[in-house]
């Protein structure tokens, strides 16, 4: 099996975010960056997947220089080598443009499975790895929870996650792209010895020229999206903050709770807590 | 602006979703705005008594297509559908609610047409004679205005409740049009083997009244009892946002939002839980929201009454404290 597994690089989720004077994009300074969450677990299956049928893994990422370091924990988790699409013109690329450069980039590497995060955590489109496919002709299947790839290599059989707690299993042929859900397995840790194996492992880059990829086809160009500001939300509901210390903010929290009847049923609700408390102690 | 929105509208076990309404309701509101016409477009194996019901209940031209190879889901009977429904109508605006459904055929489609697809809006303007959306990005912290690019159709998918202000009005035109597709089996990649249901948990976070709800926060499984035992004292039920249920913390039947269970409590404490919007769709009608988190950016803040911006472990170990004393 010859495996990929794509991986964005976005900004720790506890960051306090600036938008930049074009009001298109956000200051990037005073940002730490971190692999995409569902992107770990897509990758986690990619690994799995070879464990089971042998094969290589490579991880792919597009983004400046600073994508290295998820490059690099691609590689120390344990894929076999990297690919590195780098250009100053990918700036402000939508999904689709993204998508085009990666089915450039690995058309000629016959790849029997793609595996893709369900969605990034900062633009949150969802839709690099069913691009992707429709552009390479494949298959997909989004929102992943499950994968079992049929010994000869021909099909998947994968499960879906559905609304209200219902899932579907679908089979399709491969190739094909998988986007894959946060929860559908443990990711591995990187070891010290993957970290240190990883130093000598493969990394190619490639540009937009070597991608035979005009300045018209990428960034908001070729978008087929016209991103045109980015502004702060507006609050929908007066919050009363609580202020003070942990103690002072809790007791005011209990005393506004317990004035607006909030615990009025106390007593009936117990087994709510006897139910819970069979599951766990 | 001449022309047509097509809404296309959802269906599971002969009723349609209740997101679906939502987006005829919208539809209606942005077909007046922009006097346009508006359809309402059903996919399906023996829907004609759903076709029926939708149409005299919003007054709308459905356009129902009606194959036996629709009987379950595939993005390429979707596709194939709708790229011909595209052709024969001539749409500016393809709407559908923000679904499982649509992040797996609305790119595909987008695509096969050269066409963008934006998806999850939460809001809407027109500015200037242009229509443009609005959807949140990174996590719920930023907005970001979307114009539409390049010539019609376009598509756009809801977040579910956004636009649920905009109630289905009841129009003067009921009509069921069908149309025929030829759908080549072979054309159809994806088989659909079954649908099952996630078995049932023993919880049941719907009837409780105060719920404790820790996210990602809360950093392991053995910091989140602090969570626990503050359900305990409240004599709460113990809720949670999915990265708690994915890593193992606790049953997946303790979670909330679009992937879990919907709840409206009298009062819902949420713990370490950023407010994604996957998450707020499932508690946000909860009547008393209280949130508790180091960030005070955090989105949810926006949904709460009652706010302590500080660290979960400073602050909810008082409160077990203050529940006890207050309990006896
Ligand atoms: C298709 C799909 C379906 C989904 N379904 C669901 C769903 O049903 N339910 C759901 O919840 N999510 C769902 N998600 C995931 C969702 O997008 C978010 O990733 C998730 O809700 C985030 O959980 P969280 O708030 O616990 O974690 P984070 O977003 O990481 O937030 C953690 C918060 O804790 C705060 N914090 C950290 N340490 C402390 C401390 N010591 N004291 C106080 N505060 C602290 C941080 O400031 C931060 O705001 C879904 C996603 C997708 C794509």
């Amino acid at each position: 099996m010859r495996i990929l597994a794509c991986l964005k690089q976005v900004p720790e989720k506890d960051s306090r975010y600036k938008i930049d004077d074009t009001a298109t994009g956000i200051r990037e300074e005073d940002l730490v960056f971190e692999t995409n969450e569902s992107d770990v677990y897509a990758l986690e299956e990619a690994l799995r997947l070879k464990e089971k049928l042998g094969g290589e893994v490579v991880v792919l990422s597009l983004g400046e220089e600073r994508v290295l370091k998820t490059i690099k924990s691609g590689l120390a988790m344990g894929a076999d080598s990297a690919l590195h699409l780098t250009d100053p013109a990918f700036r402000g690329s939508d999904a689709f443009v993204i998508a085009t450069s990666i089915a450039r980039a690995i058309s000629d590497q016959n790849f029997d499975v793609i595996f893709t995060g369900v969605q990034s955590e900062d633009m949150a489109f969802a839709q690099t790895g069913t691009i992707l496919a429709q552009l390479l002709g494949w298959s997909h299947a989004t929102i992943v929870m499950e994968v079992n790839v049929s010994e000869d290599g021909k099909n998947a059989r994968v499960k879906r996650e559905l609304e209200s707690n219902l899932f579907e299993v679908v089979e399709i042929p491969l190739p094909a792209v998988l986007t894959i859900q946060s929860g559908i397995n443990q990711p591995r840790y990187a070891t010290l010895k993957g970290i240190m194996q990883a130093k000598k492992k493969g990394i190619r880059t490639l540009s937009a020229q070597d991608l035979g990829l005009k300045n018209s086809q990428l960034g908001s160009m070729g978008s087929v999206v016209d991103h045109q500001k980015m502004f702060f939300p507006e609050k929908k509901k007066k919050t009363v903050i609580l202020e003070g210390t942990p103690e002072e903010a809790a007791r005011t929290l209990m005393e506004r709770l317990h004035k607006e009847r909030c615990f009025s049923r106390w007593p009936s609700a117990e087994r709510n807590s006897l139910c819970l408390a069979r599951f766990w102690f | 602006m001449p022309g047509k929105i097509l809404v296309l509208a959802e269906h599971r076990a002969g009723k349609l979703k209740s997101i679906s309404w939502e987006v005829i309701g919208f539809g209606q509101k942005l077909a007046e705005q922009l006097q346009q016409e508006l359809k309402v477009v059903l996919i399906g194996k023996a829907i004609e008594c759903l076709a029926d019901e939708v149409s005299r209940k919003c007054g709308q031209k459905v356009l129902t297509i009606i194959s036996d190879r629709c009987e379950a889901y595939t993005p390429e009977a979707h596709c194939q559908i709708l790229s011909q429904v595209a052709q024969q109508e001539s749409p500016f605006l393809f709407l559908m609610g923000h679904t499982y459904q649509a992040v797996d055929f609305a790119p595909k489609l987008a695509t096969m047409l050269g066409r963008g697809f934006i998806p999850n809006c939460v809001d809407y303007q027109i500015e200037a004679g242009r229509l443009q959306f609005v959807r949140q990005v990174f996590n719920g912290k930023i907005n970001l205005q979307v114009g539409l690019k390049g010539e019609p159709p376009y598509f756009v998918s809801l977040q579910q409740g956004a636009f649920n202000a905009y109630e289905v009005q009841s129009r003067q035109s009921p009509r069921v049009v069908n149309l025929t597709v030829p759908l080549p089996e072979e054309m159809l990649k994806r088989k659909v083997l079954e649908i099952v249901q996630a078995a049932q948990g023993k919880v049941d976070l719907s009837q409780a009244e105060i719920i404790v709800a820790g996210g990602r926060g809360l950093a392991s499984k053995e910091k989140f009892q602090i969570i626990l035992d503050l359900a305990h004292t409240l004599g709460a039920a113990v809720g949670a946002s999915r990265p708690v249920t994915d890593g193992g913390w606790l049953p997946k039947e303790h979670q909330i939002g679009s992937s879990g269970q919907t709840v409206t409590p009298k009062l819902y404490i949420a713990c370490g839980i950023s407010g994604a919007i996957q998450h707020l769709v499932g508690m946000m009608n909860s009547s008393c929201i209280v949130a508790i988190n180091k960030d005070p950016n955090a989105p949810i803040f926006s949904v709460a009454d009652y706010g302590i911006v500080g660290d979960v472990f400073k602050v909810v170990p008082v409160l077990i404290e203050l529940a006890k004393e207050i309990r006896k």
